[in-house]
This record gives structure tokens, sequence and C-alpha cells, in this order.
């Protein structure tokens, strides 16, 4: 254990605390562990009793006595064998289950320059399998406690019987404790061996079934399937190490207590017949070295898990105290319901200097723009210029390094972020829908939304009309499970779940290039209507969708280059026709394959 | 404590089944049959000395002590330390030899399976989703592998114990055996009970353990919108009510065996107290020695503790079963384009017919109807036709990924189901639209469309199609590491990756499916020019998506409502007027910049 706190001391932190929490759940397992104890203890004594007062005294009287006292203590350790189990796992359960929750919740709040880094599969591990080794520690520690009294307990029984008999049937006993730990510590390497080539198997066969087609196409089976022998292959060696591993301490950990019987039966049998010993007490050895087999094992395998226990709590610490950085000011304004210059939804940037971290390269360098209240705003640029870095510095999902943003004349770093986010509605560019109905997903903002305010957001967004063909209509449960939609089909469902928000500022990121350009329009004409008396930023390629804005803002390299209206633009700025231009030519190849050829049939 | 198996109602196995599953899992095992024996020696070895401890213990009281021989009590103490010897040699060889036998049946079904699902053809694929076949391979064999782990080995030593040790202690004193054991029906009527609920309370927490990772894994996706519509307390407290369900299933599980457990120890115990009173009554009339008392209190424990085990595994054991039974169902899926007997290698040049194909996937409409068409050698035909229309259908069965339902394809006049598979495969190659990349270097993602390729072979197929040099930039060049499907590298990077393939193939016949997607304007040169090299010389198939692909070709074929409507030369069929004609119309006049200008 020394090893373990010295290299997971907040892990270790963190495990005392969730059992702090706990301590009275805690203290009632230890205490029913004790009454098993006890129980357990006096199986040994009882039949000695019965042995030497019963059987050997020729006492029936007596004998009946005992062993009505051996079924009363077994009526004793039934019960509490099922009552500790029981607390210990709620107890440790609980602490598992509680973590996880602490987890989710904080991940929940942790801000965007977080996400963009941490790797989903590495959260998950520490959300459940670094709690689980957490969870088997806990509910080992009730249990632990009340084998080690039994330990003791049995111990001081013994030496109080015959000291040398005792040293000689225990004596060998710690070494599987030992054992166990050294078990415990070489099994888990190997366990973990086995689970890398099952997963390096598992990518075999996942690739090979995911790229079916190459792999037909090419005739390469007979490759494919040797490489997977060489992986079944790997799984199979590490398998037999751990086989190895199993065999060569199992047996040992069986031979210990043998040697304590034997012990027991060479010198116990002597000390009877030289009348040192009585018979119960002989029989009583036996018991008791074979009940401390198991206690003993465990107590073993508790320092490894601890260690375990440890370095999983010290990764999920690093998570639960890693601070949101983008977090609720003391100064807690209430965005105004009217802008300074009148109307709602007033943007403004001054001077704002941004990167998406300290080594990283500037996105946006002294940026200042004014959208007034109501005005729609297209931003166009080449990949890189900053357009989306501003869509998302509205919300606040990252801080600006110098400057302000301002929306209705408060800073947004000074209004609650909840209420931000309430009045900011922002479309991503990657869609992501949670796996739920379709109606949950377009509700997300408002659960409570009525039917008629869900159908209304989707007909904006265009997708009433698909949506209604669906087997189950909104109903139709979306996600891994449920129904695959399109990529267009699924940004604007993504645009009802904005638009039902009602924001007073929409951000549009490139929300339609899934779209279906012969069904842009129909979207089009929707988008229209919901940008009338909204202030809304528009990120688009396609001309027609940028023709939508009342005024267009030309990027480069996170600067301004042009501002004006998409007409003024295309006849006073080569640079904004030739970003147009561009994306045109993009488009234009796909467009041409997939409408024209459609055409055909 | 171990993990616990479990099995879903659906696939529980009957008796019928079961034995039957039990016949083959055993002919595969015959390779190891002198292992098998071998591990049942040492299991039987094992259980003996189990027992043999506690006997020469009740030896040496009745024989040593209560008549004071000393001999015979050292003779008794000698035993014992023999018997612990073999225990333990016979302990550590059960365990090899049980996990040598289990690991290398369990290697054998991974190997065997994954064979058959090479030799299953794409009718297969189509058929079953990618999920599942990947899930035989993974989690069905996983949870044989607990099993084998461990869960063997105790199947077998717990139940020759619990029948040895039943066997002993009733030539010992049958009728001390039976009143200790009145429990003992409660403990199996618990154990029955016990197996049952447990295994549903299993398939619970399975469930919600499935349900909080799919929800954590959402919310840890979907981070970003939680927190765009501010929704981060709603989703921790809907994803805490979740976490809640799953810690009541764990604690309803907990609950099973928190009654179940006591019930074992409870009998156990009593049996104990029985053995004590009954037995001290029988010392004291003269029917049983102290020794044997002693030796039953020593071994009872034997006859309870493995019926719980047992009870344990038996879930295991079952859910195992029901892996295996898949496995084997999955082994029995017959191959759907099989090599006929006979079957004769292709030439190296040829030319395709197909003659009269119709064609539709497994319980589908018709695809295709009444296709036929000529490819001379060396001709290069461009299929055009909406989405959906047979084009790319036809162009797989040139290639027979699939067999028509009436009709042939021939090369060089061999219908291609008298073709062996591996000749077919050197002759016909199909490089897919999208390049997909395995874990792997570079070099062996390109190896793989030629068993038995050297390096310079695949140099040599790189050189071929002039992009040698674009792979000799990569930070390791050929033998960069391929990592997650290739999410380093870019589509065009993958498209000559697949293309290489190909020219290392060195087929006749060239199946391109054409990219739909634009790659960046300076990989696409060099894939374009690549693919020029790749057609030299090669009958060639595209599946067009461009028009522009389509005007280079030797032949076009219109493929439209599972039709072959129109064939002829490029010039030909925009003469002729017909579909291909207002299609070329439209394309060449659209081309243009009409969408510069802003909408009315």
């Amino acid at each position: 254990m020394p090893s373990g706190t010295k290299r997971a001391p907040s892990g270790w932190r963190l495990i005392i605390d969730s059992c702090r929490s706990r301590r009275v759940g805690l203290t009632v397992g230890v205490l029913l562990g004790l009454g098993w104890t006890a129980g357990k203890v006096s199986v040994g004594l009882l039949i000695k009793q019965a042995v030497d007062r019963g059987i050997e005294a020729d006492d029936m009287a007596a004998l009946r006595g005992w062993a009505v006292a051996i079924a009363g203590a077994a009526v004793v350790v039934g019960g509490f064998t099922g009552l500790r189990r029981y607390a210990a796992f709620r107890e440790a359960r609980w602490v598992e289950a509680d973590l996880r929750e602490r987890m989710f919740a904080h991940i929940q709040r942790l801000h965007f320059a977080y996400h963009d880094h941490a790797q989903t599969g590495q959260l998950m591990s520490r959300a459940n399998t670094d709690l689980q080794q957490i969870q088997a520690f806990v509910v080992m520690i009730p249990l632990t406690i009340s084998n080690a009294v039994t330990v003791l307990a049995v111990t001081v029984i013994l030496l109080t019987i015959d000291p040398m008999l005792t040293l000689l049937a225990l004596g060998s006993l710690p070494f599987s404790n030992v054992l166990a730990t050294r078990f415990s510590r070489r099994l888990h390497p190997a366990v973990l061996g086995i689970q890398q080539e099952s997963a390096e198997l598992a990518a075999v066969v996942e690739e090979t079934v995911a790229g079916v087609r190459v792999v037909k196409g090419f005739g390469a089976e007979r490759v494919q399937a040797a490489r997977l022998r060489v992986e079944a292959d790997d799984v199979y060696a590490r398998s037999m190490d751990a086989a190895r591993v199993r065999a060569m301490f199992l047996p040992a950990l069986e031979l210990l207590p043998n040697l304590g019987l034997i012990a027991t039966l060479g010198y116990g049998g002597h000390q009877v017949l030289a009348n040192e010993l009585t018979l119960g007490a002989l029989v009583s050895f036996n018991v008791y070295v074979v009940m401390l087999i198991w206690p003993l094992r465990m107590l073993g395998m508790i320092l490894a898990q601890a260690q375990r226990a440890a370095a999983a709590a010290e990764r999920v610490h690093e998570v639960l105290e890693t601070a949101p950085v983008i977090a609720d000011s003391a100064a807690d304004a209430p965005l105004p319901n009217e802008g300074p210059s009148g109307g709602r939804g007033e943007i403004r940037f001054e001077g704002v200097r941004f990167a998406y971290g300290a080594e990283l390269p500037v996105v946006l360098d002294g940026l200042d723009l004014i959208v007034p209240a109501g005005q729609s705003v297209a931003l166009v640029g080449a990949t890189g210029s900053g357009k989306t870095t501003i869509a998302r510095l509205i919300p606040r999902f990252y801080d600006v390094l110098t400057g302000r943003v301002i929306v209705d004349g408060i800073d947004v770093r000074d209004v609650r972020l909840s209420e931000l986010r309430k009045a900011v509605g922002l479309v991503f560019e990657e869609t992501f829908l949670f796996s739920d109905s379709i109606g949950a997903n377009i509700a997300f903002a408002d659960p409570d939304a009525p039917m008629d305010r869900i159908g209304r957001a989707a007909e904006l967004a265009g997708a009433h009309e698909f949506i209604e063909v669906l087997p189950h209509g909104y109903d139709t449960a979306i996600g891994e499970r449920g129904y695959s939609l399109s990529g267009g089909q699924r940004q604007r469902i993504a645009i009802a779940r904005a638009i039902l928000a009602d924001p007073r500022i929409l951000i549009l990121d490139d929300a339609t290039s899934s779209v279906d350009p012969t069904k842009e329009h129909e979207i089009r004409d929707a988008l229209a209507e919901v940008m009338r008396d909204r202030t809304t930023i528009v990120i688009a390629h396609r001309p027609a969708t940028i023709a939508l804005a009342d005024r267009v803002v030309l990027l480069s390299e996170g600067r301004i280059v042009a501002d004006g209206t998409h007409v003024e633009l295309l006849s006073s700025s080569p640079a904004y026709r030739e970003v147009l231009a561009s994306a045109e030519q993009r488009g234009a190849e796909t467009q041409t394959d997939e409408t024209e050829l459609e055409g055909v049939g | 404590m171990w993990m616990q198996g479990g099995v879903d109602e659906a696939d529980r196995l009957d008796v019928d089944a079961a034995r039957n599953l039990l016949r083959r899992a055993f002919r595969m095992l015959r390779p190891y049959r002198r292992s098998m024996i071998g591990a049942l020696c040492m299991v039987i070895l094992w259980t003996t000395t189990t027992l043999a401890g506690p006997f020469l213990v009740r030896h040496g009281i009745d024989r040593g002590i209560k008549t004071g021989d000393v001999g015979a009590l050292d003779a008794a103490v000698i035993g014992y330390i023999v018997v612990a010897v073999i225990s333990y040699i016979t302990y550590r060889f059960q365990v090899l030899l049980i996990s040598r036998i289990g690991e290398s049946f369990l290697r054998d079904v991974r190997v065997r399976v994954f064979d058959h699902l090479q030799r299953l053809s794409m009718p297969f694929y189509d058929r079953e989703k990618a999920g599942v076949i990947v899930s035989r391979m993974t989690s069905d064999v996983d949870s044989m592998q607990e099993l084998v782990q461990m869960g063997l080995l105790m199947f077998v030593s717990n139940g020759l114990l619990l029948v040895v040790s039943f066997v002993v202690l009733a030539v010992v004193s049958w009728k001390l055996l039976a009143l200790s054991v009145i429990c003992l029906p409660i403990v199996i009527v618990a154990s029955i009970k016990f197996q049952r609920d447990s295994n549903t309370a299993y398939l619970d927490v399975r469930d919600g353990i499935g349900s909080t990772l799919s929800h954590l894994q959402e919310g840890i996706a979907g981070v970003r919108v939680v927190q765009a519509f501010g929704r981060e307390d709603v989703e921790s407290a809907r994803f805490r009510k979740g976490s809640r369900r799953l810690f009541d299933a764990h604690m309803r599980s907990v609950k099973i065996s928190a009654w179940y457990l006591p019930i074992i120890e409870l009998s156990g115990l009593l049996a104990t107290a029985i053995a004590v009173g009954v037995g001290g009554w029988w010392v004291h009339t003269g029917e049983l020695t102290i020794g044997t008392v002693t030796f039953f209190v020593l071994t009872l424990s034997n006859l309870f503790e493995p019926v719980q085990q047992l009870s344990q595994l038996f879930n295991m054991v079952q859910s195992s079963g029901a892996a295996l039974n898949k496995l084997f169902a999955l082994l029995d899926t017959p191959v759907d384009v099989p090599e006929r007997p006979g079957a004769v290698d292709l030439p190296e040049r040829g030319d395709i017919t197909v003659d009269a194909v119709d064609f539709a996937y497994v319980d589908g409409p018709p695809v295709l109807t009444d296709v036929s068409l000529q490819i001379p050698i060396g001709a290069r035909i461009a299929l055009v036709g909406p989405t959906g229309a047979g084009k790319s259908t036809l162009a797989k069965l040139i290639a027979r990924l699939y067999d028509p339902t009436s009709g042939t394809v021939r090369y060089a006049g061999i219908d291609l189901r008298d073709a062996t598979r591996r000749s077919l495969r050197q002759r016909v190659v199909v490089v897919p639209q999208e390049g997909f990349l395995f874990n792997g270097t570079i070099l062996e993602n390109v190896r793989l469309a030629r068993e038995g390729a050297t390096d310079a072979d695949v140099l040599a197929a790189l050189l071929a199609i002039g992009v040698s040099e674009r792979f000799a930039d990569l930070p390791d060049g050929l033998m960069t590491e391929v990592q997650e499907r290739g999410s380093r590298f870019s589509a065009g990077e993958k498209q000559l990756v697949s293309l290489a393939r190909a020219a290392l193939a060195d087929p006749a016949v060239l199946v391109l499916d054409e990219a739909t997607s634009s790659l960046d304007p300076g990989t696409e040169v060099v894939v374009e020019q690549a693919m020029a090299r790749l057609m030299e010389g090669r009958t060639v198939i595209v599946i067009a998506h461009r028009l522009s692909t389509a005007e280079r070709a030797d032949l076009v074929g219109v493929v439209a409502d599972g039709q072959l409507l129109e064939l002829g030369t490029h010039t030909e069929l925009v003469a002729q007027g017909g579909r291909y004609a207002d299609l070329f119309a439209t394309w060449s006049g659209g081309i243009g910049g009409s969408e510069l200008l802003p909408s009315p």
C-alpha cells in the first residue's frame, strides 16, 4: 500500500472522501461483518466443546446442548453472511454510481476547449473500467475488516489452547496472504495482455467486415485469414501466460493450508497422545485452518486491488478536478430586453483577439464587428478565416484573449451562461442528434413544448414533410438503434431544434451543407421567415444561401476584408468573387453528378 | 464473485440442441484427445487428494490417537504429506491442461469462423448487419473465454468433487450422510431458483450497464449541443435517473445472492451440527468412531460448496453454449458463391459477355432484367444512370461478387461460375469507390491485393501508376502506420492506395467505382493520372458519376430501371438523341455559373 499511496495521493483522497460520505453504511457493513465473525469463530470453539465435553466425556446431554449451539451459530453465520454482503455491495455500488453521476455532470459543464482535446474513449474508460476498480475495492473494505478480525480472533483463541501448535498450524498461512498478493499482481498484467490481444483481434475482424468490399474486390480473403491467425495465436499465447500464472499460484495457495493441517495432525496428534491437548482442540484446529483459507486470501488480494483502485481513482480525480474555464461570473448581469440602440439581439465585437490555445496561432486579431439587432449577416471566407470562431464566441463557448464580445450592451462574460445560451441559438456544422424520438430532439430546448410548436419548428426548417411520412412520424426513434436519416435530414432537424428555442440570435454554421441542393430552396424560403425579426449569423458557401442575408462580411485570416450586401460585394470585391467561385466549383461537380444523373430515372 | 454469464430466453438451448452442440464440440476437440485424457486423470487424482486429507486425519485419530499407536499416527502424517504433494502437482497440471485444451479450442473456433466468414460472399454481407457478424467473433467468443479461463476447471472439478464426496461419505457412513444432508433438497431447490433469478438479474444489469454507457457516450459526444442549449443540468438529472436504475439492478442482483448464500452456509453448518450431535451419539453407542465424525466435519463442506459453485457456473455454461450454438450456425451458413468442382483457371486475356442476365438480391425486387452486353478485350466502358438503377450491380456481376439469377456472365467464353475463385480474382479486380485502409503499414495495405507479393513488387506497382513519390513523402514512407482506419490520411491518399492495390493485382479486367465526392485539387490530379495509367491496356468497366468520364470512354452504357437502355460510343449516343443525349445537354449547359447570381 505505501507505494500506492506515494503514486496516487489524490486518488486515495478521492476514495477516502467517497467512503467518508458513506461512513454510516460502511460502519453498518463492518458491524454486520463482525457479527459474521463472531458466529464463524464460535463454530470452531463449539465443535471443540462438543467433542471434549460431549463425545469424549460421554455426556450425551452436554453433546445435545453443544450440537444445538452449533446449529444456533449456523443461523447467526447464515444471517450475517447475507447481510454483510448486501451492505458491502450497497455501499460500493453507491460510491460507483455517485462518482459516475458526478463525472457526467462535471463533463457536461467542462468548456469546449477541454472537449476539443479530450478523447471520448478515454473519458468512457474512466467512467467505466476505472470506477469498477474503485467499486471492487470499496466492496472489499467491510468484508476485509471482518476477515481481518476473524484471523485475529482465531489466532488468539488457538494461542490460548496451544501456542506451539498454533505456530505450526497457522505458520504457513501468512504466506497465502503474500502469495495471493503476488498472484493478483502477476495475473493482472496477464489479463490486460489478453484484453489487449483480444482488442487487436477484434480490430482485424471489424475492419475486415467493414472493408469487405475491398477484401472481396481484391480477393484478399486469404491474406486477412492469415492476419487473423496471427492474432488468434497471440490471444492463445497471452491466455496461456495467464494460465501459467494460475498454474503457479493456485496449487501453492492450496498447498499452504494442507501444510497447516499436516502439522496439526502430526504435532497435535502427538500432543493428544501425551495428554497435552484434547481431541476436541485438535479437531477445532483442523476446522480453524480450513476456515482461515479464504479470509487470508482476500487479505492478500485487497492490497493489489487497493493499488489498482488508487491508480483508477487518480484518473477519475483528474477529470473531476479540471475546473470549467467558462463559468458564471460574479457580475451576473441580466440580458436587457432591449439593446442600447433598440431591438433585441445586437452583437458587438470590440478588438477581439482569439486563439484556441496559448501555443496555437491567433485566429482573430483585433476584430471589430457590429451587428445591429434584427440584421442577418452572412460570414464568408476560406477555411480557417475565422467564421466558425466568431460564431462560437457569441454564445461564449470560448473566452476571448483580449477585447470584448457584447450582446445587447452586456459583455457576454458578465451574463449568466444559462441565460446567454438561451438567447443565442447555434446550429453546428456537424449535426449531433440524440438517440431519442425526432420530436424529443426538436424539443430539446424545451421538452414540454406542445406538439404544434414542434411541428411549426419542423415546418420552418423544411423537415416536416419527410418526418410526416416516417413510420412513426415525430415519434420515430433515431440514433444508434433507430431510424437512420440522411445528412441533410439530420441538419434540418437540428435547424428545427434551434428554431424551437426561439433565440434572439440565431447562428447557422454551414447548417445546410448536407442538404440536397435541389431541396435547399425549400428551406431557403422558410429560413428567410425565421430570419425576419431576428439577428442571424449565417455561415454558408452556396451563393443562394448567402444571398438571403441583409449583409455579407468577407473574412480572411481573422480580419474583415469586405463588408456590404451580396450584390455590392459581387461587383466591388474580386476577393469575394474568387471565394464564391471556388466554393461553386467544388459544389458544381458533385451537384451535377447527383441531381442531373438522378434525373434519368 | 467472478463474472457471471447469463443467457436470453430466446437463446436458451433445449436438451436436443445441447446434445448436438456437445457432440459437435467434442468432434472439434478430437485433436486434443490425449490432453483431455490427461486432464481428466489429473482432475480425478486431484479430487481424490482433496478427500484423502481428511480421510487420513480420520485414520490418524482412530488408529493412532485413540489406540495410542504412534506409528499409525506418523504413517497418517507421512501419507498426508504425500497427498499434499500429489495435490499440488495434479492441480498444477490440471490448470495447464484444461487451459491448453480450452484456449486451443477457442483459437480453432476463431480461425474456423473467420475462415468461413472469408468464404462467404457478398450476399451474406448484405443480409447480415456488420455489428452482428463482428459480435460473433468478439463478444460470443469472449463469453466462452470466461468459461475456459476458470469456469471449465471449476465446473469439472466441482462436479467431480461433489460426486466423489458423496460416494466416499456414503461408504464411510451412509446413515450419518443421510441425516447430515437433510437440508440438501432445500439447497438444491434454492440453487435452481438462484440460478434462474440470477440469470434474469444478470441480464438486467447487463442492459443497465449498456444503456448507462451509451448514455454516457452520448453525453460526451453531444456535450456541445447540450451546452449550446444550456441543458447541462437537465441532462445530468436524466443521467442520474438511468444511473439509479443501474444501481437498483445491481442491488436486485446482490439481494438474490444475499438470500442464497446464507442458505448454503446455514445448511453446511447445520450439517456439521447434525454430524457432531448425531455422530457423537453413535460414537457413544459404538456405531461410529470419533475419527469418522471428524472426517464428516471436515468433508461435509465438499457437498455444499460445489452445489453453490455449480449453480453460479451454470449461467456461464449456458451463455457459452448459446454463444457456441450461434457460432456453429454461422459455420453452417452455406457459401452463396461457391466454387464448382472441376473449375478451370481463367486465361490471361479474354473478352466479357453478359448474356441475358436477370438479377435480384435475396428477397428483393428484380434489379436487372435481360441485360446483354459484350465488352471486347481492352475496351473501356462507362456505365451511367441514376443511383439504384443497377449499374453497380451489373459491375458486381461481372466480378462475380454475386451470381446472376438467370443468364450467364462469361470471360473468354468461360462461365464465371466454372472458374476458380483464385484465377477470377487475379483476372477481375474491383476497385471500390472509397479507399479503405486496414491497420498496418501502407506497404501491407497495398500488398493485400496479391498474396506473396514482395516489397519490390509493391514498389513496381506504385511506380507503374506514378504514385511512388507521393508515398515516399509520408513520415515513414511506405512503412507509415495506418491507425484508426487511416483517419490521418486524406480521401485522395486512400484512393491512391486503392489504385496501387489494383496495379499490384495486375488484372486483365478492372471494375472501377468512381468516387462521388470530390478531392482537394492537388490530389485530384494525381489520382486521375494514376487512374489513367492503371487503365492502360486493360478492359475497364467504370461506374461513372461524371459525364466527363463517360465522354472519354470507348463505350457508354445507360442503365436505368434495371435495363440496359442505350449502348454505344459517346458520339453515337449523343447523335441518337435519347436519354444520354438529354443528360449530356443539361450537363454541358448547366455547368456554368448561373448560381452565382443572387436568387430572386
